[in-house]
């Protein structure tokens, strides 16, 4: 059990009369990079807002690092390790780069009311290594020096990207949730992307899971992926796996072309190539 | 050069308003802020002028000034200063003073201008050292010419310090509140029970009376409480509906200060607590004691030196107190609440309790203004904590520049000087216009024009310039600066043109 660091089992989400996901059970093994992928509208933000705590799961449990995360508010589920972005960049954008990831740091800090009146030589101390820690972030994800005082909405897009992914690993996360971390950016920017992912695994030793359209991205870097469709889990397992089930060429491409795909296989070669980034 | 000269006619031109308005050697005051005005916009140039430039640039607008400052002292004296039946000095009197305010003026002008040139750090604090001198200076100036302006300036003090308060709230943590004056209210009925007589003669004991220097920190307390207790239910709410509820308390407080001069409970025809007078109704509790420090004398109301003093060094530490909250993680916390809520609950911040800090911080500031208020005045009244002065401590915040503490002192002693000294002094002076030429129809029907009665029209007007004009404030802070004026071109923008990779593939696929 300890091998796995969140078990999602039977989670439902209902909006009203809509239901937003559907039964899924979900587990993502400690240590692995595993990705969540699927059409627009499939229910995969919505997922990854239930595990952050923005969302209450109609029902079902889910358990963070042996614990149930389930009804707990947003910050709580940050002090626990979970760390997130945003599909559309929600940086403090009138804040500094070098501010956002100490704004990240935040649960990690214990400066009080009191404390940081008074200057005690502890607060001092502390907020000394906050930002040794901060600059150290922003050089892991390549954010150049002088851009560190900046304000976070004058970055260059690319640049926004990687700060929000240093605030986000500035809670110090045992698991980093990326919604959407290339979209947007060209090929070499992408490759980097995909690279500093790596790292954050590596280096860091820190679970990721990623929503992501980009299937060279998901096929490239994955251990495990899973397959949103209509709110419903419709496949999981390794990247070829997934790549060859007849269901996701389906949900993507539609039936007709899934039944080409059977017979000829030219469509199906088209969704593998782009897949392989040919 | 042709801005300095610019700067110089505008700040003359402000000058010669006082010195027509003020008259007697009212040119000295003029002089001390139009030099100041002159050196901190004319001597403050682009960077990498040097030091001479800046003792130019300030010198040339400080001239200019100070001649419109010699020119309206004379023009003032021959014209206006009959007309209002006071005794016009000697030629030579006028002069010499004229000269006096303009020589102030210069030097300030060259001070400020050489300071802002200086390297690195030394160059804002001798700015700062110039500024503090200043305001050293200045309440012997305004007694020894009997200006008569401290009691005004006091109290626009008092109302900066509330500012600087609401400034957390509404400027750092993105909180509107419109009922701030229901905590300098709170503040001040506090110290007027502690400090008083009055609860012991209503209840007829010999209550004890606190100290006014424990007694700032109680109120201050207090009010940080009442901030607690309205906020934990209503700071859940977002946006509008927190200004309503805040709208709400501020009326209430002072109406239930009004009301409590019948106080009692009584429960099934027992008495528990006899009813009397808790807040003496609409007449208010007077006096409260002030502060006792040997070798100051708080109690003289006609030299109001020491309160003066005192609320400079409150507002200092205030300062130094908001600029430590502001860097730090509570500071951060604020600022990102303020930026995106759900991203900075996202990052591990406990929106409701961080909210609730600021809520109370920006509390506890008006209620120890409250206190010292209550002090000053010598008295708490309801009908000085109605809703305008919530609402001219946010205009001073907003006029500033919202998150800016300069800006919010600028914006603050503007609106206080405009609507508490200049506009009653206007009224004044038509006034003694019109009563000493009685006979003189056209001069007479002055007496019926009352500026004062337009104040509030003025502070609508002001504020709408100045939201069409000059959102940021006058003194904007960067951020504000940059978020107002280039929301066009910010680089998010191009997130918008990316593409979506499915429709590529899809496109792809049905080639």
């Amino acid at each position: 059990m300890a091998t796995n660091i969140l078990e999602a089992q039977g989670i439902v989400k209902q909006f009203g009369g809509l239901t937003a996901v559907n039964n899924v059970d979900f587990v993502i093994p400690k240590g692995t990079i595993c990705s969540l992928i699927g059409p627009n509208g499939a229910g995969k933000t919505t997922f990854f807002n239930m595990i952050t705590g923005l969302y209450v799961p109609t029902s079902g449990s889910m358990i963070f690092d042996g614990q149930s995360i389930v009804g707990l508010k947003p910050d709580q589920v940050t002090a626990r390790g979970v760390g997130r972005t945003f599909q559309n960049i929600r940086l403090f954008a009138n804040m500094t780069a070098l501010e956002n990831v100490l704004v990240g740091q935040h649960t990690r800090l214990k400066a009080n009311l009191l404390g940081i009146l008074l200057q005690t030589r502890g607060v001092k101390a502390e907020e000394e290594r906050a930002r040794q820690r901060a600059l150290e972030l922003l050089e892991f994800v390549g954010l150049a020096r002088q851009r560190m005082d900046e304000m976070s909405k004058n970055l260059p897009y690319g640049d926004q990207r990687r700060l929000e992914i240093a605030r986000a690993l500035a809670t110090n996360p045992k698991l980093l949730l990326l919604d959407e971390p290339t979209a947007g950016m060209n090929p070499q920017e992408t490759d980097a992307l995909t690279r500093l992912m790596r790292q954050i695994r590596d280096e860091l030793g820190i679970t990721v899971l990623l929503i992501e359209h980009d299937m060279k991205v998901v096929m490239g870097i994955s251990e495990k992926v899973t397959v949103l469709d209509h709110g419903g889990k419709i496949a999981e397992g390794l990247p070829e796996d997934v790549r060859a089930n007849e269901q996701v060429v389906e949900a993507y491409l539609g039936k007709g072309a899934a039944a080409q795909g059977k017979g000829g296989g030219g469509v199906r070669k088209a969704v593998v190539q782009s897949a392989e980034g040919t | 050069m042709s801005r300095a000269i610019n700067i110089g006619v505008w700040t003359g031109v402000f000058g010669l308003f006082i010195i027509v308005l003020f008259g007697g050697q009212s040119v000295l005051a003029a002089g001390l802020i139009c030099g100041l005005l002159t050196g901190l916009l004319g001597g403050a140039r682009t960077e990498g002028e040097t030091m001479q430039a800046g003792v130019r640039d300030g010198l040339i607008a400080a001239a200019v000034a100070g001649v419109i400052l010699i020119v309206s002292n004379v023009l003032r004296n021959i014209i206006i200063t009959p007309l209002v039946g006071q005794n016009v000095p000697s030629t030579a009197e006028v002069l010499s003073f004229g000269i006096a305010g303009a020589a102030i003026t210069m030097v300030l002008g060259a001070a400020l201008g050489a300071a802002h040139f200086l390297p690195g750090r030394r160059s804002s604090y001798a700015t700062w050292g110039i500024l503090g001198l200043v305001i050293l200076i200045y309440p012997f100036l305004d007694y020894s010419i009997q200006l008569g302006w401290l009691g005004i300036v006091i109290t626009g003090l008092i109302f900066i310090l509330l500012a600087l308060g609401l400034n957390i709230v509404v400027g750092y943590a993105g909180l509107l509140d419109l009922g701030y004056a229901a905590f300098f209210a709170i503040g001040a009925y506090t110290a007027a029970f502690l400090s008083s007589s009055y609860i012991g003669d209503q209840l007829n004991f010999a209550n004890p009376r606190v100290s006014f220097w424990l007694v700032i920190f109680i109120a201050a307390a207090m009010a940080g409480l009442f901030g607690l207790i309205l906020g934990a239910p209503t700071l859940p709410l977002r946006g509008d509906y927190l200004a309503i509820v805040t709208l709400g308390f501020g009326e209430i407080v002072p109406i239930v200060f009004r009301n409590l001069d019948t106080f009692g409970i009584t429960i099934f025809g027992h008495e528990f607590i006899k009813t009397f007078n808790l807040t003496g109704g609409e007449l208010g509790i007077s006096p409260i004691d002030p502060p006792k420090l040997p070798g100051l004398d708080f109690a003289n109301r006609s030299d109001q030196r020491p309160w003066y003093f005192l609320l400079v060094l409150i507002i200092l530490f205030s300062i130094f107190l908001i600029n430590r909250l502001r860097r730090s993680r509570l500071g951060r916390a604020w600022m990102a609440m303020r930026e995106d809520e759900l991203a900075a609950s996202s990052m591990g911040i406990n929106i409701v309790r961080t909210k609730l800090l600021a809520f109370a911080m920006g509390a506890s500031f008006s209620g120890f203004g409250g206190a010292y208020f209550g002090a000053f005045v010598g008295g708490a009244f309801p009908s000085a904590f109605d809703f305008s002065v919530s609402v001219i401590v946010l205009c001073m915040v907003i006029l500033g520049g919202l998150g800016n503490i300069p800006g919010v002192i600028v914006g603050g002693l503007i609106i206080e000087l405009s609507d508490r000294l200049f506009l009653p002094q206007i009224t004044l002076l038509l006034q003694s216009i019109a009563q000493h030429n009685a006979n003189n129809p056209s001069l007479s029907g002055l007496q019926r024009f009352d500026p004062t009665l337009y104040r509030t029209g003025l502070f609508g007007l002001v504020l709408v310039l100045m939201m069409q004009l000059r959102p940021e404030g006058l003194l904007p802070n960067a951020r504000r600066k940059l978020e107002l004026h280039a929301a066009q071109d910010s680089p998010a923008e191009a997130a918008q043109g990316r593409t979506d990779l499915y429709d590529v593939e899809a496109e792809a696929a049905g080639s």
